[in-house]
C-alpha cells in the first residue's frame, strides 16, 4: 500500500489522464449508456395527450450531462491537481478486510432478517458485529447484545406501537 | 400576528416541547459523536416520526438541526476531532485554547456565539420567508426551472472534494428521481418489473443507507483510532467585556453566514470556513489565529449556526434545500403532506412559525444542555465504535423497515450505503445526490409544464427575464470553482 500520491508535481504534466478516474469514468459512461438505451425503449405518449413531453426526453437530457460531465472526470487532476490528490489519498488506501466482512455480515443478516424477525436479527447484529469488530469483552457483548435489542423493542414495539415481524420465533407464540 | 401566536402556542404543547426538547438533546448528542451527523440523525428518525403530529416532527427535526450544528464544536474544542464538518473550523483554534488549559472557556465562547448568530439567523429567517415566497408566488413554471438547475449548479461550489464529482452526483440523484411512474403519459420508468419501483424509489431508505450505513462501513477502518480528551467539568460563559470585545467577530460572522445560508446549496461548512478567514482578516491579532485565539472560535461558531438558521429561508420558501440537511427537512415534510415552497407559507403560516419557535428554543437549549452537560457530552464521545455503530445498524434497519412496512426497503437501504461508501472514496459527498434526488421530480415537473406552455420550443424560456437572470447565476456558479484553478494556473 503506497501512501504516495500519483501526483506529485514532476508527474503531473506527464500525464495525459488519471488511470483511476478513467475506470470511474468508464463506470459512469456504462451506467448512463444504459439508462439512455432503456429510456429508448419507453413507448411514445398517446396523441391525445397533445404535445406533453415523453417520458424518455428528461432521463436521455440527464444522460447527455452526465457524459459530458464525466468526460472530465479522467482530466479533473489537471485543473484541480490538490483535490484530486486529496481523493488519491483516501483511495489509495485499500478497502481493509475488515470492511468486506462487515459488507458481507450486513448483507447475509438483512437476507435472513425475513426468517429470523426483527428481534432475533436485532439480537444477531449487536452479537456478531462487536465481535468481528474485534471487541473481546464478551461479557459487556452479551450484556450489549440482550439489553439493547430489548429496549428498542420495548421502546418502538410496545410504546409506539411498531409492527416487529417475529419470523422464527412466531413457533413459540403459537 | 395571529400566525406567530398560533405556531408559537403549537409548540408550547407539553408533548411538542418534550419533542423539541428530545430533538436539542440528539442534536447536541449526535453533533458531538464523530461519525454521527444531524442529517443522519434526521434521516434515522424521519420515519418513526410518521404518527407524530406533522408541526411538532418538522419542529423537533429543525431543533435538531441547530444543536447538531453546536454539538460538533464540543468534541472538536475538546478531543480535536469535528463532530460534524462545520465544527472543523472551531477546532483549529478551539483545542489549541483547551490545550492550553481553558477548555471550559472554548466551550462558552462556542456556545454563546453560537446562540447569538443562530438567533440572529432565525430572525432574518423569520423576515426574509415571507419576502421571498412572496416574489416566489410571482414565478411561473418556467423560473421555477431556471430556479431549480440555478440550486443545482450550486452543487458545484457545495462543499466537498469535488465540484465535477457534486454536480455528477447530483445528476444522478435527479437521474434516480426518474424511477417510477411519469405522471404526465403514465409510462412507467426503470421500474425492471420490480412492483416495488413503480412508485419511485423512496427517499428515506435511501438517505438512511447514504448518511448512516456507507458512515458505518466507513468506521470499519477506523476502529482502533485513539484520541485524546481534554477534561472539561462544564461550560465558562463569557464575560460581558469579553464579549463586548468580539462583538464585531460575531456581528460580522452571523451576517455572513446568514448570507451563506440562504443561498442554495450552500451550508454550515462553507459559512465556517468563511467565518474563519474573515475573523481572520479583519483581526487585530491574525498572528494569533491557530495558537487558541477568541477569535478563532467565535467565527466560524457564529457564521455555522447562522447559517443553519438562514438555510432554512430558501427551503421553506422557495422548496429549495439550503443545504444537505434541510434537503432532508424538505423530505419531511412532503413525507408529512406539506407543500414547500411559496404555498406552505400562505397555507400553513402557523408551521412556518413553529419552526422558528422551534429553532429559538433548539438555541436556548443547546445552550442551558451546554452549561450544565459539557462534561457528560465530552464522555459520549467515549462509546466505543464496537457498541456505537451496531446500534446504528439496528435503527437503520428498523427505520427504513418502518417507513412503509416494505421489506425491499431494507434492502434499498442496505445498498445505498454499500453503493455511497464506495462514492465516497472516490471524492462523492451524499449531500449534492441527496438533493438531486429531492429537486428531480421539480426540476422534470416544471421543464415539462414549461415545453408544454411554449409549444416544446427551449429557447423560449429566455422570454422571461426572471429564467435568463437564473442561467447567468447558474453559468457564475458552474464556473466559480474553476477560476481560483485557473487564475493559479495563469500565475504559475
Amino acid at each position: 500500500m503506497s501512501n504516495e500520491s500519483n501526483f506529485a508535481p514532476e508527474k503531473t504534466g506527464a500525464k495525459l489522464f488519471h488511470r483511476k478516474d478513467l475506470y470511474l469514468a468508464l463506470v459512469l459512461v456504462a451506467f448512463g449508456a444504459f439508462v439512455y438505451y432503456e429510456a429508448d425503449k419507453f413507448p411514445p405518449a398517446p396523441s391525445i395527450l397533445g404535445d406533453t413531453i415523453n417520458a424518455d426526453v428528461f432521463p436521455k437530457i440527464l444522460v447527455v450531462i452526465l457524459l459530458f460531465l464525466t468526460a472530465i472526470i479522467p482530466f479533473e487532476f489537471k485543473m484541480t491537481p490538490e483535490k484530486v490528490a486529496k481523493i488519491d489519498k483516501d483511495r489509495d488506501q485499500k478497502t481493509l478486510p475488515i470492511t468486506w466482512i462487515t459488507i458481507f455480515l450486513l448483507l447475509t443478516i438483512v437476507f435472513l432478517t425475513d426468517f429470523l424477525g426483527a428481534v432475533l436479527t436485532m439480537f444477531v447484529i449487536c452479537l456478531l458485529l462487536p465481535i468481528v469488530w474485534g471487541e473481546r469483552n464478551y461479557v459487556a457483548v452479551a450484556i450489549y447484545a440482550l439489553l439493547f435489542p430489548a429496549f428498542v423493542w420495548f421502546l418502538f414495539n410496545q410504546l409506539l406501537g411498531l409492527y416487529f415481524a417475529p419470523g422464527i420465533l412466531e413457533v413459540f407464540s403459537k | 400576528m395571529e400566525d406567530v401566536i398560533k405556531g408559537f402556542g403549537l409548540i408550547l404543547e407539553f408533548q411538542n416541547i418534550l419533542l423539541i426538547f428530545g430533538g436539542v438533546l440528539i442534536g447536541v448528542l449526535v453533533g458531538a459523536l464523530p461519525g454521527l451527523s444531524s442529517p443522519m440523525a434526521i434521516a434515522l428518525l424521519m420515519p418513526f416520526t410518521i404518527s407524530l403530529d406533522p408541526v411538532a416532527s418538522i419542529s423537533m427535526m429543525a431543533a435538531l438541526y441547530c444543536a447538531g450544528t453546536f454539538g460538533g464544536s464540543i468534541t472538536a474544542i475538546l478531543i480535536n476531532a469535528p463532530g460534524a464538518p462545520p465544527a472543523v473550523a472551531t477546532a483549529l483554534d478551539g483545542y489549541q485554547m483547551a490545550k492550553k488549559g481553558e477548555p471550559g472557556r472554548a466551550l462558552g465562547l462556542a456556545a454563546v456565539s453560537s446562540v447569538i448568530g443562530g438567533i440572529i439567523a432565525i430572525f432574518i429567517f423569520l423576515m426574509a420567508t415571507p419576502l421571498l415566497a412572496e416574489i416566489a408566488l410571482k414565478f411561473g413554471p418556467v423560473e421555477y426551472f431556471g430556479l431549480s438547475v440555478f440550486a443545482l449548479s450550486m452543487l458545484a461550489a457545495m462543499s466537498g472534494k469535488s465540484s465535477i464529482r457534486n454536480l455528477i452526483a447530483g445528476t444522478l440523484g435527479v437521474l434516480i428521481s426518474t424511477v417510477g411512474v411519469h405522471l404526465a403519459t403514465g409510462v412507467e420508468r426503470f421500474d425492471f418489473g420490480v412492483q416495488e419501483l413503480t412508485e419511485g424509489i423512496k427517499f428515506v431508505p435511501v438517505l438512511i443507507g447514504l448518511f448512516a450505513m456507507s458512515e458505518l462501513l466507513n468506521q470499519s477502518r477506523t476502529l482502533n483510532d485513539a484520541v485524546e480528551r481534554m477534561n472539561a467539568k462544564a461550560l465558562r460563559l463569557p464575560t460581558i467585556p469579553e464579549l463586548v470585545a468580539l462583538k464585531g467577530t460575531i456581528l460580522r460572522s452571523s451576517g455572513l453566514g446568514t448570507f451563506i445560508g440562504i443561498l442554495p446549496a450552500e451550508g454550515s461548512t462553507v459559512a465556517a470556513m468563511m467565518g474563519y478567514n474573515e475573523a481572520k482578516r479583519f483581526s487585530k491579532t491574525p498572528e494569533l489565529f491557530g495558537t487558541g485565539h477568541a477569535e478563532g472560535i467565535v467565527g466560524p461558531e457564529a457564521a455555522n449556526n447562522a447559517a443553519a438558521g438562514g438555510a432554512m429561508v430558501p427551503t421553506l420558501a422557495l422548496g429549495i434545500p439550503g443545504s444537505g440537511t434541510t434537503a432532508l427537512i424538505l423530505a419531511a415534510l412532503v413525507m408529512h403532506g406539506f407543500r414547500p415552497g411559496p404555498y406552505l407559507i400562505t397555507e400553513t403560516p402557523h408551521l412556518v412559525h413553529a419552526i422558528f419557535g422551534a429553532m429559538l428554543f433548539a438555541n436556548i437549549g443547546f445552550l442551558g444542555i451546554g452549561l450544565v452537560g459539557a462534561r457528560f457530552f465530552s464522555y459520549v464521545t467515549f462509546i466505543p465504535k464496537r457498541f456505537l455503530w451496531p446500534s446504528v445498524f439496528v435503527f437503520s434497519l428498523i427505520g427504513s423497515y418502518a417507513y412503509s412496512s416494505a421489506f425491499f426497503d431494507v434492502w434499498v437501504m442496505l445498498l445505498s450505503g454499500i453503493i455511497g461508501y464506495f462514492a465516497l472514496r472516490n471524492g462523492f459527498s451524499p449531500a449534492p445526490f441527496v438533493m438531486g434526488l429531492i429537486l428531480g421530480k421539480m426540476v422534470e415537473e416544471t421543464f415539462t409544464q414549461s415545453m408544454v406552455i411554449y409549444d416544446s420550443n427551449f429557447m423560449s424560456f429566455f422570454d422571461s427575464g426572471v429564467f435568463i437572470l437564473f442561467m447567468v447565476l447558474t453559468v457564475i456558479s458552474l464556473s466559480t470553482p474553476f477560476w481560483g484553478a485557473i487564475r493559479a494556473k495563469l500565475k504559475s
